[in-house]
């Protein structure tokens, strides 16, 4: 007889008692009539007795104790792994903290640094040459301009700065200034002096009368060719430069009640002048000075003090807080 | 009733259960009760002594480690064996450990009189008393290595079967395997067998 897998899974099932009754009935009537699928079937029984009959094999004696000590052995190495771990996970956990504190001190140090560059003025070397005079920058001031008694007063003022004005009138517009400063009876009138050909006037005065004579200068504004104010720093002796300057800048900067406004006024009027600069016609800075309509529209800087140079100043204003100024006035050849 | 099941009393889901809670006297009941039955599967299998024994011992862990996710969803007796057979013929199959030696090339180790009693009694000439194939060494040796060189699932299969007197649904369910491919292979094992036997007379 052919080996059919399909009549030996049978057999191998009817061996094994794994049959129904309906298949157990067709092998045996297969086995009545075919003498080969019996001789098959005797076959495959007596491999199955000849496995089946292997004689049992029993564990050795000790094996529940070999268990038993195995059992043992892997809990005191889980107990050592645990151990491990938890040592592990200790300084994992350490780790993470340390890690969590650099982070927070990094962090303190990063916003320290945002907010004293937020809160604390901008500052180069006191030692450095640099002196551009470029709108909103900080330019280190030149020794050169005060020197001896006068500057060590500045020093001590509220506001501290000074007026650098070009002219090609320099003689009549010089002697306005000189005239101006008397008339408005600036009674700390440090003095003036004429270094390398400019008038040099060092004023320590309160604000009212300062804006009284930045009033009278207005009349002879027109005449500048260039009028750049440096408003100075508190420490390090640096300045920021505003050019273009108009009498009511440099009111509304001196004006500032504190130290940073003032500097963020100076700023602020550097910007626009930049941007007055971009534009045709310089519409911008006339159109805030109210000379003429814009059709832009950027907000005025906040004064906290009188929008125009206030006139003659009553006598308690001579109590008002002491500014510094020195104004500069330099000649430029008509053709400049 | 089977073998694979007389053992299985009332008292064993409770056994189960005190060594999930740690019992230690659970435990060794339960290693007692097993511990033969799955050393003689193993051996039957790798067909090394010394090799079962590390077998079942590491059996044994693994039941008692493991016993705590027995879901019950398969009886302990198949979980139990599913454990040991795995390891065994993962064992086999890792360290070529089984005993394969060629029986052609030591058939003149086997004794004359066991080779001729074999082969009357699968050529269906002669008788075999199942008490006889038992207490003859020689005999054993020769179905022992016969054994030895099936391939590995079908060994289980036969094994599993013939030895450990499993039905085909439990062998399914140690193997995890259908039941028709439990038919077909242990079907094509005892062919195998058969032939593998038949050899050494030939």
């Amino acid at each position: 007889m052919k080996e059919s897998p399909n009549i030996d899974e049978m057999l191998n099932g009817f061996i094994d008692g794994e049959l129904t009754v309906r298949q157990q009935t067709e092998i045996q009537r297969l086995i009545r009539h075919d003498p080969q699928v019996a001789q098959r079937l005797r076959q495959l029984q007596r491999c199955k007795m000849l496995v089946g009959t292997l004689p049992r094999d029993e564990a050795p004696d000790d094996m529940l104790e070999r268990i038993k000590a195995s059992l043992e052995r892997r809990t005191l190495l889980g107990d050592e792994a645990g151990g491990f771990s938890r040592q592990k996970g200790a300084k994992h956990l350490l780790g993470r903290r340390l890690l969590a504190v650099a982070a927070i001190v990094g962090l303190v140090a990063v916003l320290g640094t945002v907010i004293y560059s937020i809160v604390a003025p901008e500052s180069v070397s006191e030692k450095s040459n640099l002196y551009r005079r470029e709108p909103g920058q900080i330019v280190a001031r030149p020794e050169h301009i005060l020197t001896g008694d006068a500057g060590r007063q500045v020093a001590a003022a509220a506001f501290r700065g000074r007026l650098e004005l070009k002219t090609a009138d320099f003689t009549a517009v010089d002697a306005f200034i000189r005239r101006a400063i008397e008339n408005n009876g600036i009674s700390e009138y440090l003095g003036s002096a004429i270094q390398n050909n400019r008038s040099v006037y060092a004023l320590v005065c309160n604000r009212d009368r300062l804006n009284s004579l930045l009033s009278d200068m207005e009349n002879i504004w027109p005449r500048f060719s260039s009028a750049t104010l440096f408003v100075e720093q508190d420490r390090l002796g640096e300045e920021i430069a505003v050019t273009g300057a108009s009498p009511l800048r440099i009111v509304e900067v001196i004006g500032q009640n504190s130290y940073e406004e003032r500097i963020a006024a100076a700023k602020k009027i550097a910007a626009l002048n930049e941007v007055n600069a971009l534009l045709p016609g310089r519409q911008v800075m006339a159109a805030i000075d109210g000379k003429k309509p814009l059709s832009i529209t950027i907000p005025r800087p906040v004064l906290t003090s009188g929008e125009k140079p206030a006139g003659k100043p009553s006598g308690q204003a001579e109590l008002g807080e002491k500014v510094q100024l020195i104004i500069i006035v330099a000649p430029i050849n008509r053709g400049q | 009733m089977r073998s694979g099941t007389a053992n299985i009393n009332i008292d064993e889901t409770v056994l189960i259960e005190q060594c999930r809670r740690g019992d230690f006297t659970a435990m060794e009941r339960l290693i007692i009760r097993y511990q033969n039955r799955i050393y003689n599967v193993i051996l039957k299998m790798c067909a090394n002594p010394d090799d079962a024994e590390e077998l079942t011992q590491e059996t044994f862990v693994k039941i008692l480690e493991g016993i705590e996710n027995f879901n019950g969803r398969s009886s302990f007796y198949t979980w139990a064996f599913r454990i040991a057979v795995n390891l065994t013929i993962n064992h086999c199959k890792r360290g070529q450990k089984l005993v394969t030696r060629s029986i052609d090339a030591e058939d003149s180790e086997y004794n004359e009189q066991a080779k001729t009693q074999l082969k009357e009694f699968l050529q269906d000439d002669g008788s075999l008393e199942p008490s006889a194939v038992a207490q003859n060494r020689e005999l054993c040796r020769i179905i022992v290595d016969s054994l030895s060189k099936l391939d590995d699932t079908q060994r289980a299969v036969i094994v599993l079967r013939d030895i450990e007197d499993m039905s085909y649904a439990q062998i399914a369910d140690v193997l995890d395997i259908e039941l028709g491919t439990v038919k077909s292979r242990l079907s094509r094992a005892r062919s195998s067998l058969k032939e593998i036997l038949e050899a050494n007379f030939q």
